[in-house]
């Protein structure tokens, strides 16, 4: 499985650029998420999801 | 599989007295041996640098397969901890560093909720699963729900204090018997348990394939579960192959070669000291001996450098002279009897010299009855009466005393009570010697273990001269020897004997059994009784 077609990477990027349409173009959030991802290997799978979503976001609110 | 190795170890009390020297013995894989031993003995010393709390001052420790300990205080365990946190604890080193982990990990990302936290927490969270946190978790809601009846997740947060005794040690033992660890040390795994527990305890403890070290009091679990023994004693250890059954000869015969070996080296001795005696004087009159007295003195130095084979550990001489007397044939008679309300009304005929085993559920009224029969006040209706010449004598389990806890043994004999005379301080030295309590005379009785509490209420039993002997759990805190002497003791009493017991080595050498059910009906029985369930009343 790749880091694209990964579902905790695919729910946080479809979440956050709602939040951040405004402000964010989705490529950048897709790049964060994935990085984010990156640096969040090896933990559990079931805790995947909403960890990558709130590291983003953090990240995310951080560059802006 | 795993096994322990001791070899060689010495232990020194802060003291300086030793307590345990060259130490040696194997458990291997797959044995399930017993620690036994006086108390005071070291056997919970020996535990702790098995399991890795001491660390010994000679010798070395070697084991494989990880260790799972349950500690004694488990089953008394009355502050805060919560059922997951038990869990922890008796878990792996590494799911419990693991677990620490993440703990703090959800602390600090509860105050700051930043970019490091998060990643912090990531990492707490992976290290949890990599020392297999997760499987642990399915372990211990296997665990919860063989021990308690309900899942995991909707007891972790449970605090331990409200569980009972035997609830708590089932948790334990359940959470080391599904655990990973190949080596378990068990400190008194059958305290706070009830005879069908104790039965629990003795087939789980029989079809796990994992090693078992544990120490125990209770001579039937001994005698199902252990396949050695290991004995801690005059300040070493050794060990007997067989079963308990066999052990009491084999300790026998242990303690015989010892006293054997030591007469034969003290022979040796003496008849080494006599020869250089008589070299010494025939060297002063002929100089030609001058060298046969110099080699003489030469081996007796070297043997006495070698030193003595270790004597025969001190016996625990515990001489009970329970006389009692003859008395009336018919020693206590009740009709229609009924105690507070707790049970249906029965019938009861002692006759002199029987021995009978009060057996039941906890809270039926056993305790009651025998405090009747001892003539203290318990509300009851129907009747009852003592035979002609019968002096009841009543052993009330240890805590029953509160008026005695601050005075000292030889001041309760002194004193004496309603029926038992007060002895002067040179016969209850006497009395006292013989029942291995000659050293806490001038103790506090609330400062004694619970062994020598009952062997002093055993000693005023004695003195009181009783004819019928009421005995409330004698052997519950009494170690494997006192016990055994308290049976013979009760073997060669000339009276009659009516004991609540749920020792069930002890209540073999009852004749006939009087049984308390947990539905209120009290029946006589040729066989103990050990399964009736504990009384439901609302709390």
């Amino acid at each position: 499985m790749t880091l694209t077609d990964d579902p905790a990477v695919d729910q946080a990027v479809a979440r956050l650029s709602d939040e951040f349409a405004a402000r964010l173009r989705p490529q950048v959030i897709g790049t964060v998420v994935r990085t984010c991802r990156r640096d969040l290997s090896g933990v559990p799978v079931t805790a995947l999801p909403e960890l990558v979503e709130r590291l983003a976001r953090t990240r995310l609110e951080a560059g802006v | 599989m795993g096994y322990v190795d001791v070899t060689g170890v010495r232990h020194t009390l802060p003291d300086g007295r030793v307590l345990l020297d060259e130490v040696s013995f194997r458990v291997g894989e797959g044995a399930r041996a017993a620690l036994v031993g006086e108390n005071g003995a070291g056997k919970t010393t020996l535990l702790r640098i098995i399991g890795g709390d001491l660390v010994p001052e000679a010798g070395a420790v070697a084991r494989s397969g990880g260790l799972g300990v349950m500690r004694q205080f488990i089953g008394s365990v009355r502050d805060g901890t919560t059922v997951q946190r038990f869990l922890v604890d008796v878990a792996p080193p590494a799911v419990r560093a693991a677990w620490e982990a993440v703990e703090a990990a959800e602390l600090t990302l509860m105050e700051t909720d930043d970019d490091a936290a998060q990643l912090a927490y990531a990492d707490a969270l992976a290290q949890w699963g990599d020392a297999g946190g997760y499987e642990a978790e399915v372990t211990w809601d296997a665990v919860t729900v063989a021990a308690l009846g309900v899942p995991y997740e909707r007891c972790k947060y449970r605090e331990l204090s409200t569980l009972s005794g035997g609830e708590q040690k089932r948790l334990a033992l359940e959470a080391l018997l599904r655990g990973p660890d190949q080596v378990l040390l068990l400190d008194e795994p059958d305290n706070y348990l009830d005879v069908p527990g104790k039965r629990w305890l003795e087939q789980r403890l029989l079809e796990t394939r994992k090693t078992v070290l544990f120490v125990s009091h209770d001579r039937e679990l001994l005698a199902r579960v252990a396949d050695r023994v290991v004995t801690v004693e005059g300040g070493t250890a050794w060990v007997h192959g067989g079963g308990f059954a066999s052990y009491p000869a084999a300790r026998e015969a242990r303690h015989e070669r010892l006293a054997e070996l030591r007469r034969r080296w003290e022979e040796e001795h003496q008849r080494l000291v006599d020869l250089v005696r008589t070299l010494q004087q025939q060297a002063a009159n002929s100089p030609d001996m001058a060298s046969r007295y110099r080699a003489a003195q030469t081996r007796l130095a070297r043997f006495e450098a070698a030193g003595p084979p270790p004597d025969r550990p001190p016996e625990q001489r515990v001489a009970m002279r329970l006389r009692g007397g003859r008395t009336g044939v018919r020693a206590v008679v009740a009709e229609q009897l009924e105690l507070a309300g707790l049970m249906r009304p029965f019938d009861l005929e002692v006759w002199y010299g029987d021995r009978v085993g009060v057996l039941g559920a906890n809270g039926a009224g056993k305790s009651h009855l025998l405090r009747l029969l001892a003539g203290e006040g318990v509300v009851h209706t129907g009747s009852w009466r003592l035979g002609a010449r019968v002096v009841p004598g009543l052993f009330a389990q240890t805590h029953a005393h509160p008026g005695w806890l601050d005075r000292t043994l030889v001041d309760l004999l002194w004193h004496g009570e309603p029926g038992r005379p007060g002895v002067d301080r040179g016969r209850a030295m006497a009395a006292l010697r013989r029942y291995g309590l000659a050293a806490s005379g001038d103790q506090v009785y609330g400062t004694l273990s619970g062994g020598q509490q009952a062997r002093f209420q055993v000693l005023l039993l004695e003195l009181s001269g009783a004819t019928l002997l009421l005995l409330d759990e004698p052997t519950d805190n009494l170690d494997v020897l006192s016990a055994e002497a308290l049976e013979a003791a009760l073997a060669a009493f000339e009276g009659t004997v009516l004991a609540v017991t749920h020792d069930r080595w002890f209540a073999r050498s009852f004749d006939r059994f009087l049984v308390f059910g947990s539905d209120g009906l009290v029946y006589e029985s040729a066989e103990p009784v050990f399964d009736e369930a504990r009384v439901a009343r609302a709390r």
